[in-house]
């Protein structure tokens, strides 16, 4: 599972610039939390499209991770990519008095999708494409809300593993601090992606190289060593989240139907 | 003799535009004097075309895009990548040789894939033939991508009489290869496929691949050229766009072959009462 960081690094570089090139734009924007995988997008996007052309929202929930907004504000520094920061528990709040809700799940993917609102209102203000953070591990498990931070016009990182993403942010040299950071969505103070998943990134990954990467099947992996009830617990993820990963079906009715045989390719005339 | 090999990136589906990047590219190889150039698979038209196949479609017996690409091959042979459209009304994915104002041959792509991400047969008719015809750089072969990974493909150009394969290729690059190759683990390979062909058929091996990304593939590059008997004379760059110009020296051929006479002892005859016994027998 190791990768030629410098290579990757100049293929994602160069999909970043011609993805958005092609589309007529020059710059980009995203949201960056203070962890890892954003701070990769933005180092990434950053040597792309030029510092002056990425704009990186940081977009805290009032208080609650003060820490995160610093690490977030001390990378825009380092990347010298512009930043902004902008507090989204007004308009949380403003909902959740309305509707209200102690659940975490209701209330951190309402969180998650303020934020893709206030990412897509500034794509527009900035004549700037949003440049997706979302791993492969995460999407394959669905770890991520949809519509929320899942939401983006390109995804460099979407085929690498959090653990691959760790050593591409090793070779671009980011802050240790963000480096050694413990992953976590950062819906509720104390959740690490880890507990929540209930395995290590490191197994979690080996686990879906072999099932996905390697197409091996459920015996073959479990043959190798690894707990029956973590692959299954895994693949039955994969399996639950394949919606988050594809359009919605529309239903067939005539003869040509988009998504069934209306059939051209996202790059269309570019 | 020089041959430029232009590792290019055309837009999807709009054949006007790359017309214009077509003559570009012939203009820059013409003024460093090529001979011949070599553009990459579907160069006309962007590979990932699905529905915009038959809309990209080309006939180079009537097409205005080929009437102004064979004017400019008065000036240097053109190998061009493009969607054909047959009389019979299916479509190819084509390679033409295009020299002195006529088109000396067309391939049509026989081995389309169709697995993974790969969905060529469901889109193109697949050809039905590999002939080798003369050119200025002698007995020429045409291929197109895939068909140079299929050891029939080779055999029949050799026993052509084949002293140039030229393969116009749009492959993606799959997989990081190793610590610091600064490759996808493809182009690797494509590399070793080109190298074993100069070697089976002593002739010289033409690999033209593209540059740029498709509904986020990367194009893998790493176009080629290798002499007969496997030695690399030339290499672009990869993953990105380039252009690069090779002298070839067409006498290496007939010396390649005074040192392995392969071609000469070779005995398509048996090749043909063993391939007819296998398909009397042959059951899917």
């Amino acid at each position: 599972m190791k990768i030629d960081c410098a290579f990757v690094g100049r293929v994602l570089r160069a999909f970043i610039r011609e993805e958005l090139n092609k589309a007529g734009f020059r710059r980009g924007l995203l949201g960056l939390s203070g962890g890892l995988d954003s701070a990769v997008a933005a180092a990434l996007a950053a040597g792309a499209l030029g510092p002056k052309n990425v704009l990186g929202l940081i977009l805290p929930y009032g208080r609650s991770f003060p820490g995160d907004v610093e690490d977030a504000q001390l990378l825009a520094r380092r990347l010298k990519i512009r930043s902004r920061v902008l507090d989204i528990a007004p308009m949380v709040d403003a909902y959740f008095r309305a509707v209200p809700t102690a659940d975490r799940t209701r209330r951190g993917n309402k969180m998650a999708r303020e934020r893709m609102s206030v990412l897509y209102d500034f794509s527009v203000r900035e004549k700037a494409l949003i440049i997706g953070t979302s791993n492969k591990s995460e999407l394959l498990i669905g770890y991520g809300t949809i519509h929320g931070d899942l939401a983006c016009a390109v995804n460099p990182l979407g085929d690498l593993y959090k653990t691959q993403v760790r050593q591409l942010a090793a070779h671009l040299r980011l802050p240790a601090k963000i480096l050694r950071k413990k992953p976590t969505a950062g819906l509720w103070p104390g959740q690490t992606d880890e507990s929540e998943i209930g395995l290590s990134y490191e197994e979690l990954d080996r686990i879906l190289y072999r099932l996905v990467d390697l197409r091996l099947s459920r015996a073959e992996v479990v043959g190798e060593g690894f707990a029956a009830s973590r692959v299954d617990r895994i693949l039955d993820r994969i399996k639950r989240s394949q919606f988050k990963r594809c359009l919605p079906p529309i239903a067939k009715i005539s003869g040509r139907t988009i998504g069934h045989d209306f059939l051209y390719p996202y790059d269309w005339g570019r | 003799m020089r041959i430029a090999l232009a590792q290019m990136s055309p837009v999807l589906g709009d054949v006007n535009r790359n017309l214009k990047l077509h003559k570009t590219l012939i203009d820059q190889a013409v003024r460093k004097r090529a001979e011949v150039i070599v553009f990459p698979e579907l160069s006309l038209t962007g590979y990932k075309l699905r529905d915009l196949t038959g809309e990209t479609a080309l006939a180079p017996g009537t097409s205005p895009v080929f009437g102004e690409l064979l004017k400019l091959s008065r000036r240097i042979a053109i190998v061009v990548g493009f969607v054909e459209a047959s009389e019979a009304g299916h479509h190819h994915n084509a390679a033409a040789f295009l020299s002195g104002g006529r088109t000396l041959h067309v391939h049509r792509k026989v081995f389309l894939p169709n697995f993974g991400m790969f969905e060529e047969a469901r889109f193109f008719a697949p050809g039905r033939d590999f002939e080798t015809f003369d050119s200025p750089l002698g007995r020429t072969g045409l291929m197109i991508c895939r068909d140079l990974l299929h050891l029939s493909a080779g055999y029949a150009l050799q026993a052509g009489g084949v002293e140039t394969v030229i393969v116009i290729s749009a492959a993606p690059g799959r997989g990081s290869a190793g610590r610091s190759a600064g490759a996808f683990a493809t182009s690797r390979m494509w590399e070793r496929m080109g190298e074993t062909l100069s070697f089976f058929t002593s002739s010289f091996v033409v690999y033209c691949n593209r540059a740029g990304f498709e509904d986020g593939a990367a194009f893998a590059g790493g176009s080629f050229v290798c002499a007969p008997s496997g030695r690399l004379l030339a290499k672009a760059a990869y993953a990105e766009r380039d252009f690069i110009l090779v002298d070839i020296d067409r006498s290496e051929v007939v010396r390649a072959r005074k040192t392995w006479p392969w071609t000469r002892d070779d005995k398509p005859e048996v090749m043909l009462h063993a391939l007819q016994r296998i398909l009397s027998r042959h059951e899917d």
